[in-house]
């Protein structure tokens, strides 16, 4: 999982309530690792541990997990990956597409125990830091496979009533994540009626092309604003009534209990009008496997076009 | 005793520019084709260098048996041509090919293998035939032949690093994969094209 704002040190401190800028010199340092595909750093400000990738002399935070509380989301925006729980028609199985630390699979595991839940992550070091530090235990039904997230789908039969896509490698997009092949393949993947949740960094014009991208594909997305990201909520079919919606969350609330309340993030539901050209860049391209310039369009900025 | 004519130099330095430069370039572009079936790993580039490395080798191999039967630049022409035609069949053909390995051998190093050999292995062993039969051609006597090679070789290298260069920060982000390799095909054919011009020889 990824902050995907450009996190200092300091922001990423200021992202878990301390706001002191030299934050990150009070952090003390568990364990750096050097894997196949990151520099990982673990960091310890208590209660908090957090897992960045080094890259640049930049930390990005990945993860933040409150060793004092198993339940608790420090981060914002993966609250709202759990908001897919009041579209999908049934909750009984989840797929997470980048595990990171593992906090929102874990967090979804420990309220929904009888979900089967996957989780794939390209990255072994990843996957054994968090089960050192983060709490990531064995248990039924809580499986993480160590895989590339595209490749775990093409290969499976199996469908979910809910896809978490959330696979950055520090400031890196994986452009075969985050094309209309790749979303083509998800949905093929999905059980009737269940939806995608996906983690999108809105600062640059990457973020026009992804939306344009998904929809591609998915003919309804909603938007939800979380502190520096923006989680967008995927589906088939017609757009969903707030009703509708209303009713799963306030169900499955009372049902499960969530800490992060379906009901409170339903208020947050945006709307984006995608092919006004308004707010999503109207020159914006599709992303394909055969055209996928993300590294060129993560270094340019969004123009000034508002997001509700 | 001949020697090559200012044209024909020319067109063979060129040549190795545009050889070395298509070579990288077609390199950087294989990760296009093979991250969609087997993942962006480091596994996924390894395939990929080992295999550039593996034709290089063949190429430079075959280059040096080649030269015993006095090769003209329009042998060299006609392997630019060959390697042509094969890049240009690669976009119509290459996700049919990724997802038949994908289904038989998985994701593991021989599936990467075998797709970045699919993909890299005939045209740019070709390619890789150039270096050794231009030095033979450009060279006049023994001990010219240090001076030649290493102005092959490094007219070639400089291809490469262009590009490699190229390729990724301007072709990718601006023309789709299959484009360029389109383009790549129509640079190499023309290459070919000039090679098989008539071109003289001066006696000294």
């Amino acid at each position: 999982m990824v902050v995907r704002s450009v996190v200092f040190g300091a922001l990423a401190s200021a992202l878990i309530g301390i706001a002191t800028a030299l934050a990150q010199d009070s952090r003390n340092l568990l364990e750096s690792k050097e894997s196949l595909y990151n520099n990982i750093y673990v960091y310890e400000q208590s209660p908090y541990v957090s897992m960045t990738f080094g890259h640049n002399r930049r930390i990005y935070t990945e993860s933040v997990y409150n060793t004092r509380d198993e339940r608790d989301l420090p981060v914002e925006y993966t609250r709202f990956m759990t908001a897919g729980l009041m579209y999908a028609k049934d909750v009984r199985s989840i797929l997470e597409i980048g595990f990171g630390g593992g906090r929102t699979s874990w967090y979804l595991h420990r309220y929904l125990p009888n979900v089967q839940l996957t989780s794939v992550e390209l990255d072994p070091t990843v996957v054994e830091l968090a089960k050192k530090y983060f709490g990531i235990k064995q248990e039924p039904n809580f499986q993480i496979v160590n895989r590339d997230g595209r490749l775990f789908l093409s290969e499976s039969k199996d469908r979910y009533d809910i896809i978490l896509i959330d696979a950055y490698r520090g400031p890196f997009v994986p452009f075969h994540l985050l094309t209309r092949e790749f979303f083509q393949i998800v949905k093929d993947h999905l059980a009737a009626g269940g939806v995608v949740a996906q983690n999108v960094e809105p600062s640059t014009m990457l973020f026009d092309s992804a939306v344009k991208t998904i929809n591609a594909v998915f003919p309804q997305l909603d938007f939800y604003r979380a502190d520096g990201n923006i989680v967008t909520v995927a589906y088939d079919g017609a757009e969903r009534k707030i009703e509708d919606l209303a009713g799963l969350a306030r169900e499955r609330d009372k049902a499960f209990g969530f800490r992060y309340s379906l009901m409170e993030m339903l208020s947050q539901r945006r709307r984006i009008e995608i092919a006004g050209g308004g707010v999503i860049d109207p020159n914006a391209k599709i992303l394909t496997d055969d055209f996928a310039p993300v590294e060129t369009l993560k270094n340019i900025e969004r123009h000034n076009r508002k997001l509700p | 005793m001949t020697t090559p004519s200012r044209a024909l130099l020319f067109a063979i330095y060129a040549s190795a520019v545009l050889v070395g430069g298509v070579l990288m370039g077609f390199e950087m572009l294989g990760s296009r084709y093979l991250f969609p079936y087997f993942g962006g790993g480091i596994g996924t580039w390894a395939s990929l260098i080992s295999t550039v490395l593996c034709a290089l080798a063949i190429g430079y191999f075959a280059g040096s048996a080649i030269v015993a039967q006095n090769p003209s630049q329009k042998t060299i022409g006609l392997f630019i041509l060959i390697a042509a035609i094969y890049l240009a069949c690669v976009p119509a053909s290459a996700d049919g090919v990724m997802e038949k390995i994908l289904d038989r051998l998985g994701d593991g190093p021989s599936a990467t293998l075998t797709a970045s050999t699919a993909l890299l292995l005939v045209p740019l062993s070709l390619l890789g035939t150039f270096s050794p039969i231009a030095v033979s051609i450009l060279t006049r006597s023994a001990e010219d032949a240090g001076r030649v090679a290493g102005l092959v070789y490094g007219v070639s290298t400089l291809g490469n690093v262009v590009g490699t260069l190229f390729t990724t920060f301007t072709l990718i982000p601006t023309v789709g994969s299959r484009a360029i390799t389109y383009i790549f095909a129509v640079l190499l054919a023309g290459c070919a094209g000039v090679l098989f011009l008539p071109f003289g020889r001066r006696t000294c």
